[in-house]
């Protein structure tokens, strides 16, 4: 696959860049160049159309002039009750609300990577890029690597809990533009903190390539509920590249809802390093028209005592195809593991596609690991059961399809976002479902 | 008047015929049973009755108050007043009791006509109290997880909020427990009315001691071979349905 | 004894009834490594048709060309080396069809591992197989006034071109893997079986398949054609004994069941833990057939097999149970492929595996609903249990679903047998190894009632001797 990406002079990063981070750039740059385009050949790979995959054309924007920043601020306004927010068009910042004096004066830190990177290089030297996927991007997360520059930060030092979430906002705004979104997030032992990235598109059309990565580090006993929120217009190729570090006892909530793209990769991943702790994975994806999404799990315990539980929901209509990959690895000597998988597809039309591949790896015997996978449409019986009550049958289908996302919205653990995700929701499928 | 007529119904599943000439009609404000054997097809008359499209009807007549509803979709026949508790009522993930049962009670009322969201929870708390049912079912999802006992007080609670004509109940006493059995039977008892028809499918004679019929049924072989009143129940439960597979053999509707 | 030398007695006691070996005095030999001059002499040693030969040759081209198998493919398989290998040894017998007229020594093998007394017993015919060729076979003679055809794969296209012929390479072409192409290339041996319409056998055909040679790869043929409503029961076991240099067995399985057919094809392999068993195994159902695996693997150092059943008849069935057993040294990568080609077609697939010490048991399947199907359902459940703390099990299902009104369910789970247990069954007076065995076979008890009687019984000792010793 050739790239313009590449070709182009990409913007003047900062000349004030560390050299660790330099060199870092390079790197990414030398594995995107090196590494082989994706073949359905690879195994990471099966099923997905990879000739659909293209990130050629595409290019980092210029920045969006003031009124359109000043335009998105506004129209980021998903969540009020906050603890910080930040808001990128075309990885520009287009507004930030710090955190309060008590929290910074308590050694929390919330700031754009670009003013963490210099007023916290120690910090972002030892996190910053360090945890790439290995579920099959490696070559897109060299990009990433080589050309991010927005995206957010977020420390919370020992034994500091804030209840509430920090919002990241990642607009796409220019035509053909691409953007390389970057949430880094470091809880320190017994630190509480939720955090919500938001991926829109400016409007239906604009064209856009994401290549976005998230970086979870959970110290001991700490706390952090991540959630993501994915609405690109359908003409967005997006990548994201996420992985979770979680130590001893604590505790690590993912939990993902998306609905937009024309193609979308998600990568997700989650290492188990410390005894006692706790890992959820949460994902709810309705596709229609073309789109393609690909989903790929790593479940990893290389500790013992540890749990992790994973639901990847997909609700499917049209042509869309869905693939959900996981794999739960428990390593040797990771005894007294639970691991569960579990992956639904509702197919909606006849032509929609869904592919499972739920995988197991068990180097250990003591363990409780399950997964299952079930595929189907809405079912005859529940159906009939619900209209012997009198309701009308496109009514009792449209239940059923909420009912079935609502196991996911219901996780979210905020009103607000759960209602807006709903009226979001019902905006873009609710006429299509019947 | 008669809430209730089925008329030479004949039906059948996958080419196999399960219902054959059957015959019943039950007068307005009356309560019958309907016994029989396993396989015999009484769960199959409740699932024709209410429109289920595995079944296909060869011939017969179905009237309910004297209105045609063979070949309905099952959502026109339950609006027309007939309700049937589910001997498996089924779960439905995601969708709360209040919502199902207010989406139920909307498609009762006429278009832009809304439901009065005060009055509607007071009706349901009050009726879920009668029924000693917890208030907080209301925000769980239908059925799901729920005992053998919870599924069936929530088909009645179904039933005393659409307040249908004509109710049927196919194995509702299936898997209960005396004390479960008792609230169930008097949430039946308080919904008898001159204006509303039973119809009580069961394959065992305990339910009726709670809910005591005007008139029992005997099917077997998809048709009604014998009938009496409630006394009948009795005798079935002493001599068993070895007794009736002897003595109504071959008998013809 | 230590945990180590009780271990090595559990293996050696599981392969002693098969581990033993006959002078080799081959008469015909195709000698060691494989090119275009061992094919033409196979052919010509069984003095085939020129279209055989042009088959053959063109599955050896296919062969060069093929890569290992990338998505379905075990490291392993880098240890084969194809040109070691013998490709083509036999006596130059021809199958006798009285018992009394097969080689004493090929005889003696036979009548060790109890062929003749089960035929007596309760087989309706029997075809042994001694490396390439069949040695001996044999089938009642009410079946063959039915019509019934039972030969081997030679005799076949030989004599019965016009019934083979057409489905010969159909249900699994020469491309379908490297191992494919390799058995099309230089197969020899296996069953021919052909059941004429309505025909129901009531009893089982057998074959049995033995390795005698060392260095030697097995590639049997197998093809049976149930006519229209026909009934057969097939089951075939495998032996070889204990060498210090791997083997290779890579047979092709072809089952065509016509409208209404049933074919039940039952396999218990135990081979010794240094041969390679990469077996391709595949039925057509046409409307309203049942394509019936029953799949037992015990022993090999690696099998690769995954029987599969294409549903290309609307009504069709397809099912598949399976054990397996993987002791130290040994990977069992089984699984199942369902291909659902035609509305209202079901498929069935359970999925058993035990790994034992260091072994390791692969559950790989795939679940097909390509199209615009209406009605179709699948279900799968894989159950792996695991005995030692260094055991492993894997599982890579790959499950695609379209259309109207179709159902795919696939559960798996991961259990050992809890140190409770065992003492539970201890204290009632059990050795630590009968605790064992019976925790296993309670397992598996479920899908041992599908096995036949007689082979029920015979898995059920093959598991009690692989689990002496593995408690420690």
């Amino acid at each position: 696959m050739n790239t313009t990406l590449l070709e182009k002079p990409t913007e003047p990063t900062s000349t004030t860049e560390p050299a660790w981070l330099s060199s870092l750039r390079e790197q990414g740059k030398a594995r995107f160049e090196k590494l082989p385009a994706p073949s359905a050949h690879d195994e990471r790979w099966r099923f997905a159309s990879v000739g659909r995959l293209n990130t050629a054309g595409f290019t980092p924007a210029a920045k969006p002039d003031n009124k359109t920043l000043e335009k998105f601020k506004d129209r980021s306004n998903l969540i009020s009750g906050r603890a910080g927010q930040l808001v990128f068009a075309d990885d520009a910042q287009a507004h930030f609300e710090g955190i309060s004096q008590e929290l910074i004066e308590q050694g929390v830190i919330y700031l754009p990577i670009k003013d963490a990177i210099e007023q916290h290089a120690e910090l972002m030297q030892r996190y910053f890029l360090k945890e790439s996927t290995e579920l099959g991007s490696e070559k897109y997360f060299g990009l990433h690597a080589q050309l991010v520059k927005a995206g957010s930060v977020l420390y919370i030092p020992k034994g500091v809990e804030i209840k509430d979430p920090f919002i990241n906002y990642y607009w796409t705004y220019g035509k053909n533009s691409a953007v390389f979104p970057h949430t880094l997030i470091i809880a320190e032992d017994n630190a509480n903190a939720s955090v919500v990235d938001i991926f829109f598109s400016d409007t239906e059309e604009n064209k856009a390539l994401n290549v976005s990565a998230c970086n979870i580090h959970a110290a001991s006993s700490a706390k952090v509920f991540r959630k993501v929120i994915q609405n690109w217009n359908e003409k967005t190729v997006s990548f994201q590249l996420d992985t979770t570090v979680a130590e001893r006892d604590s505790y690590v909530k993912n939990l993902a809802v998306n609905i937009g793209a024309e193609r979308a990769r998600y990568e997700n991943q989650s290492r188990i390093e410390g005894p006692g702790a706790e890992v959820k994975m949460y994902s709810l994806t309705i596709a229609e028209e073309n789109q393609e999404f690909d989903q790929r799990t790593f479940q990893t315990h290389n500790a013992g005592n540890a749990v992790s539980d994973l639901l990847y929901k997909n609700a499917l209509l049209d042509n869309a195809r869905t693939i959900f990959s996981g794999l739960i690895k428990v390593a040797e000597n990771a005894q007294q593991t639970d691991a569960y998988q579990i992956n639904r597809n509702l197919l909606l039309d006849p032509t929609a596609e869904a592919n499972a591949l739920p995988g197991l790896e068990i180097l250990a015997n003591d363990v409780k690991c399950s997964h299952g996978a079930t595929t189907g449409n809405v079912d005859s019986e529940e159906l009939f059961y619900m209209m012997q009550r009198g309701i009308p049958k496109r009514e009792a289908m449209k239940l059923m399809v909420f009912g079935f996302f609502e196991e996911v919205i219901s996780k979210i653990d905020n009103e607000e976002l759960a209602e807006n995700l709903r009226r979001l929701i019902h905006e873009k499928f609710g006429s299509k479902i019947q | 008047m008669n809430t209730l007529e089925i008329k030479n119904l004949t039906a059948s599943i996958d080419g196999q015929p399960i219902l054959k000439d059957f015959n019943l009609t039950i007068p307005k404000g009356e309560v019958h049973a309907l016994m029989g054997p396993n396989g015999t097809g009484k769960s199959t008359l409740a699932k024709v009755l209410a429109g289920h499209e595995d079944y296909k009807v060869e011939s017969g007549e179905v009237l309910l108050d004297g209105e045609n509803i063979l070949g309905e979709e099952p959502d026109d026949i339950a609006k027309a007043g007939l309700f049937l508790a589910f001997q498996y009522p089924l779960e439905i993930p995601g969708v709360s009791i209040a919502n199902f049962i207010r989406a139920a009670r909307k498609a009762r009322l006429p278009e832009n006509e809304e439901i009065n969201a005060v009055e509607y929870y007071k009706e349901l708390y009050a009726k879920m109290d009668a029924l000693k049912m917890d208030r907080k079912f209301t925000a769980r999802s239908l059925n799901e997880g729920f005992s053998g006992g919870e599924k069936k007080r929530c088909e009645i609670l179904q039933m005393s909020m659409l307040e249908p004509r004509c109710c049927i109940m196919d194995e509702t006493d299936s898997g209960l427990d005396i004390d479960a059995l008792r609230i169930v039977s008097e949430g039946v008892n308080l919904m008898r009315s001159p204006e509303r028809a039973f119809l009580i499918i069961t394959h065992y004679q305990r339910l009726l001691d709670y809910i005591v019929p005007d008139v029992v049924h005997i099917m077997y072989d998809g048709h009604i071979v014998h009938s009496g009143d409630a006394e009948l129940a009795k005798e079935l439960e002493v001599k068993g349905y070895d007794w009736v597979k002897e003595a109504f053999a071959g008998v013809p509707a | 004894m230590t945990t180590a030398e009780i271990q090595n007695k559990a293996i050696n006691v599981d392969t002693e009834k098969g581990n033993f070996k006959y002078p080799e005095n081959y008469t015909h030999d195709a000698g060691v490594g494989l090119d275009e001059d061992t094919v033409k002499y196979i052919s010509d040693v069984k003095n085939e048709d020129p279209w055989i030969l042009d088959f053959r040759l063109k599955a050896l081209e296919i062969f060069k060309k093929k890569p290992m198998p990338t998505n379905w493919a075990d490291k392993d398989l880098e240890n084969i080396h194809f040109d070691k290998i013998r490709y083509y040894l036999s006596k130059g017998q021809v199958p006798a069809r009285s018992w009394e007229d097969v080689p004493d020594d090929v005889k003696e093998t036979f009548e060790r591992l109890g062929i003749p007394e089960q035929e007596r017993k309760f087989l309706a015919g029997v075809e042994a197989q001694f490396d390439s060729e069949a040695s001996y076979s044999h089938m009642k003679e009410d079946l063959e006034k039915e019509g019934v055809i039972f030969v081997g794969s030679t005799e076949g296209l030989q004599k019965y071109p016009e019934i083979f012929r057409p489905y010969f390479g159909k249900v699994i072409p020469s491309s379908d893997n490297k191992f494919a192409a390799l058995n099309s290339a230089t197969f020899s041996g296996g069953s021919f079986i052909y059941v004429p319409k309505g025909v129901k056998l009531k009893q089982p055909l057998q074959a049995y398949f033995r390795i005698n040679a060392e260095n030697f790869g097995q590639f049997e043929r197998t093809l049976i054609i149930a006519d229209e409503g026909a009934e057969i029961t097939y089951m075939e076991g495998c032996t070889a004994p204990k060498f210090e240099t791997a083997t290779l067995h890579s047979a092709v399985v072809e089952l065509v069941a016509l409208k209404n057919a049933k074919i039940q094809y039952i396999t218990v392999q135990n081979w010794s833990s240094n041969v390679f068993n990469l077996v391709t195994k595949r039925g057509m159902a046409d409307e309203g057939a049942e394509v019936k695996w029953i799949d037992c693997n015990i022993g090999s150092r690696l099998t690769m097999k995954y029987p599969g059943v294409v549903l290309k008849g609307k009504g069709a069935r397809g099912e598949v149970l399976s054990i397996a057993l993987a002791n130290n040294g040994q990977h069992q990568d089984t699984g199942a492929k369902m291909i659902h080609l035609a509305d209202n077609t079901t498929s069935n697939i359970i999925a058993k595996s035990i790994s034992i010490g260091e072994g390791r048991s692969t559950y790989r399947g795939q679940v097909h609903m390509p199209k615009h199907l209406k009605n179709c359902k699948n279900n799968t459940e894989c159950d792996a249990l695991l005995i030692n703390t260094n055991s492993r099990t894997d599982t890579y299902p790959a499950i695609t679903t379209r259309g109207e009104n179709n159902t795919v369910q696939h559960e798996a789970s991961v259990s050992k047998v809890s140190a409770e247990q065992i003492f539970y069954m201890m204290q009632r007076g059990l050795s630590e190894g009968e605790a064992m065995s019976l925790a296993v076979n309670g397992f598996v008890n479920d899908l041992m009632k599908a096995f036949p009687m007689e082979y029920s019984v015979e898995l059920k000792r093959l598991i009690d001797m692989e689990m002496e010793g593995s408690v420690g």
